[in-house]
């Protein structure tokens, strides 16, 4: 195995095995909040598994997932041994400690403050100091990434970027971007405040610069699902990419309008003005151009596969796809939940509707169904793609396969569509239990029971998915083809590509002039003006 | 490719792509910063220099509404003001603190432990509810026939100094052998509240860890009596200088079966 494979392997493992203990936690925490009794369940107890989840699904799952499978398309796309493969184990190390040093914080009880960045509430230090590592480990990824790129074009002057290795580096930048917002949040104003070395905050300043990195870390861990949609789905259908430019042009605008958007989380609050809030809900309404132009290419892909394997029609193509096949289903999945999350989405980031929806259970519904369901669907496809690549065996069938991805899909449905309908009766997110003595509240107790049913299928689905991971290291497994074709070729390959197609400068200048005008007063405001401060709540210790 | 080529495929998409991004954001500033504004602040009666300030977040308030003016005058059940250099005092306990506590002794014991159950142990409580508390004497918030008249004759520096002797004072010893067994019920109470009556877990706010108000007082070793009291002061309305009526709408869906042992637990349990 090479160096870059075994390092996809442990990243890999690592994510799902996070992610396999948070699917617990997810479903007893909809137990608890169903009118159904549910064991141990404290409020205590209950941010401390809220916490415990949304740090391993969103942070940990996510970052190794993106990390591993960066390495992964880097040396098969550029068919290059990845560059400083020991600054890459470090980056990894660097995740493992941060990980296990937030999950003993949490499960020690001294983090119930929920993965988001909030305060004047503080965890203990260790907490963020832990988080802080990951995302070292994961800066460590960003630059490898470049490099790779950069030995590549310098290697292979002329030659377009592979699309799979252009996305990767396009989120790698981004992710540099991205994370700006949140590094100064916590090293300048929660850290030292956990510490004890603030007495105050600016709660006003540290939601700004969280909302930074709000929206544009969905799209980080979004873009391995888009890499999948683009260089893979069409391969698996047994067609071609109808577009290789629309791919570049999808992550480009990814890069550029996941950034100056954050705002639109903080619509409701009070210490940003209704201007700001109007342009970045602007450049908001514009991320639905890249998600938009996807749907295109890859249907338009999956016609032409279709249509190659006998498909007659407007839409007899539609049957006439693979849809045994894991990559080609999932695929199909994840557009359908696209709809629902996307269309969701929209409601969230309309400055008005948004009042509506606002801190109720249609947010926390919104991004299970769009990360999820649309992403996490992918991740497994990815998943069972790459595998027989590294272990170099494959089950003999993939009927487990295909049962896990409906599993999902369907429990992901069945959670998260009376969840949505809950946020518009006004059930808020972020509490233990509900009150269902009150008249009100009484009506919302069916539909949290059908989604914790949801919730439960999710369960068996995350469980089948591990099976059916270490069903590829089996001695029963069979040997896989030694060099599968992974990545699908375009239907005009590029030959020649703008530097503007190939590279970063330019949307780099791009993307800081769009900050400047979406974050730059917003932030300076609040050195202008002598802003209040919260006093700093510390949730560890005492007694 | 020759670089000259390059260069040439690639100007147009330099420049189409910067124009089309600057004339978004173009569109964006004159509709959000300008337009909207102006239309709004009309409608307000607000001039167009005034709508867009406030749009912009120079001046205060929305450009779509008239600043509201009111002539309603608060009244908070509370005068204190938290501040971090009050609460950095509470925290640093002084020879001038154990001076003014000779004030408190005939009723409070001579280190903070009551003889009378009927009166609040003050060892080892927390200095920031202490101080809260004796303000609210002070302030008339909290009316007690003895209390007011000694927080009036105590100033601002002296009742910080106070709470933060007491408060760094080793509290009562709990004897093991008088702790009751406690009925899962109220164990209950403490921990997960009851849902079902709209109760939140005492420990939601008064345990460890707890994410409640920071003026929080601590329950455990305190006298029973003095916690049933004020429990029952609570419900009947007797006592009401707790913000947002908190406690007043905790004690109201209380028993007189579960005050009485809800004060038991605390007043005897080691655990809390």
């Amino acid at each position: 195995m090479t160096h870059a494979r075994r390092l996809t392997l442990a990243h890999l493992w690592v994510a799902f095995a996070a992610f396999a203990i948070a699917a617990v936690l997810g479903v007893w925490q909809m137990w608890a909040r169903s009118p159904l009794p549910a064991p141990y369940l404290t409020a205590q107890a209950y941010f401390t598994s809220v916490t415990a989840h949304g740090v391993s699904m969103a942070y940990v799952l996510t970052t190794f997932m993106v990390m591993g499978f960066g390495y992964y398309v880097a040396e098969t796309t550029l068919g290059r041994p990845l560059p400083y493969p020991r600054l890459a184990w470090l980056g990894f190390a660097l995740g493992i400690l941060g990980t296990l040093m937030a999950a003993a914080t949490i499960f020690a009880g001294n983090a119930t403050v929920l993965f988001t960045f909030y305060p004047p509430l503080t965890a203990s230090p260790f907490f963020y100091i832990g988080l802080v590592l990951v995302v070292v480990g994961s800066w460590i990824w960003c630059g490898l990434m470049i490099v790779a790129m950069l030995d590549f074009k310098r290697v292979n002057p002329g030659t377009p970027v592979p699309l799979a290795m252009f996305a990767t580096v396009a989120n790698a930048v981004m992710w540099l971007w991205t994370t700006v917002g949140v590094a100064a949040e916590l090293l300048f104003q929660v850290i030292p405040a956990a510490f004890g070395w603030n007495e105050a905050i600016d709660v006003g300043l540290s939601r700004t610069l969280f909302s930074w990195t709000l929206h544009a870390i969905v799209y980080f861990w979004l873009i391995p699902a888009y890499i999948a949609f683009y260089t893979m789905a069409p391969q698996a259908a047994g067609g071609r990419l109808y577009s290789d430019t629309m791919g570049r042009l999808t992550f480009i605008l990814f890069l550029i309008y996941s950034l100056p958007v954050g705002m639109h989380h903080l619509f409701m609050d009070p210490q940003q003005s209704s201007a700001f809030k109007f342009l970045q809900m602007s450049f908001t309404a514009l991320v639905a151009a890249p998600t938009l132009l996807t749907v295109f290419t890859i249907s338009a892909s999956m016609e032409i596969a279709g249509r190659l394997r006998g498909g007659k029609g407007y839409f007899g193509w539609i049957a006439a796809l693979p849809w045994d096949r894991p990559m080609v289903l999932a695929t199909g999945m994840a557009f359908f939940m696209l709809w629902f999350g996307g269309g969701g989405g929209l409601i969230n980031m309309s400055f008005g509707m948004n009042a509506m929806v606002h801190n109720t259970s249609w947010v926390t519904a919104h991004f299970h169904l769009i990360f999820g369901g649309t992403v996490v669907i992918m991740y497994f496809a990815i998943a069972y793609a790459i595998w027989p690549t590294l272990t170099g065996r494959q089950p003999a069938s993939l009927r487990h396969q295909r049962l896990q991805l409906w599993l999902w899909f369907i429990g992901m449905m069945v959670m998260t569509l009376p969840w949505h309908y809950l946020g518009l009766q006004g059930q808020w997110r972020r509490v233990a239990t509900f009150n269902y003595a009150d008249p009100v509240i009484a009506g919302w107790g069916p539909w949290v029971i059908v989604s914790f049913a949801g919730g439960i299928i999710l369960l068996a689905s995350a469980l089948l998915f591990v099976w059916n991971l270490l069903e590829f290291h089996r001695d029963r497994a069979v040997v896989a083809p030694e060099h599968p074709p992974i990545y699908a070729l375009a239907v005009h390959p590029p030959n020649r590509v703008p530097a503007a197609l190939n590279g970063f400068a330019l949307w780099n200048v791009l993307v800081l002039v769009l900050m400047i005008a979406a974050y730059g007063y917003p932030i300076a405001q609040f050195f202008i003006i002598d802003a209040p401060e919260a006093i700093v709540h510390r949730v560890t210790g005492g007694g | 490719m020759k670089p000259a080529e390059l260069r040439e495929i690639d100007r147009p998409w330099r420049i189409w792509a910067s124009i089309i991004i600057v004339s978004i954001l173009a569109f964006s500033v004159v509709f959000g910063f300008l337009i909207l504004p102006i239309v709004q602040g009309r409608a307000a009666g607000l001039d167009a220099f005034t709508a867009i300030c406030r749009a912009v977040g120079i001046l205060p308030g929305s450009p779509a509404v008239r600043q509201p003016t009111s002539e309603a005058k608060a009244q908070p059940t509370t005068q204190v003001a938290w501040s971090t250099d009050l609460i950095r005092s509470l925290g640093q306990s002084t020879p001038a603190g154990a001076e003014v506590a000779q004030a408190c002794v005939a009723c409070h014991g001579e280190r903070g432990i009551a003889a009378d159950p009927q009166n609040p142990n003050l060892a080892g409580q927390s200095g920031v509810a202490i101080y809260k508390q004796l303000h609210d004497y002070k302030s008339g918030s909290r009316v007690h026939e003895v209390m007011n008249g000694i927080a009036q004759g105590l100033d601002g520096r002296q009742i910080i100094d106070v709470a933060a002797h007491f408060a760094a004072s080793p509290r009562r010893d709990l004897d093991p052998t008088t702790a009751e067994v406690v009925d899962e019920d109220i164990v209950r109470l403490v921990e997960r509240g009851d849902p079902a009556r709209g109760l939140p877990a005492c420990n939601s706010c008064h345990g460890f860890n707890a994410g409640g108000p920071m003026e929080t007082p601590t329950l455990s070793h305190q006298n029973r009596e003095y916690l049933a009291r004020q429990l029952h002061a609570f419900r009947s309305d007797g006592r009401r200088n707790d913000i947002y009526t908190r406690m007043r709408s905790v004690a109201a869906k209380l028993t007189d079966r579960e005050i009485d042992k809800l004060a038991n637990f605390y007043a005897t349990t080691l655990s809390y």
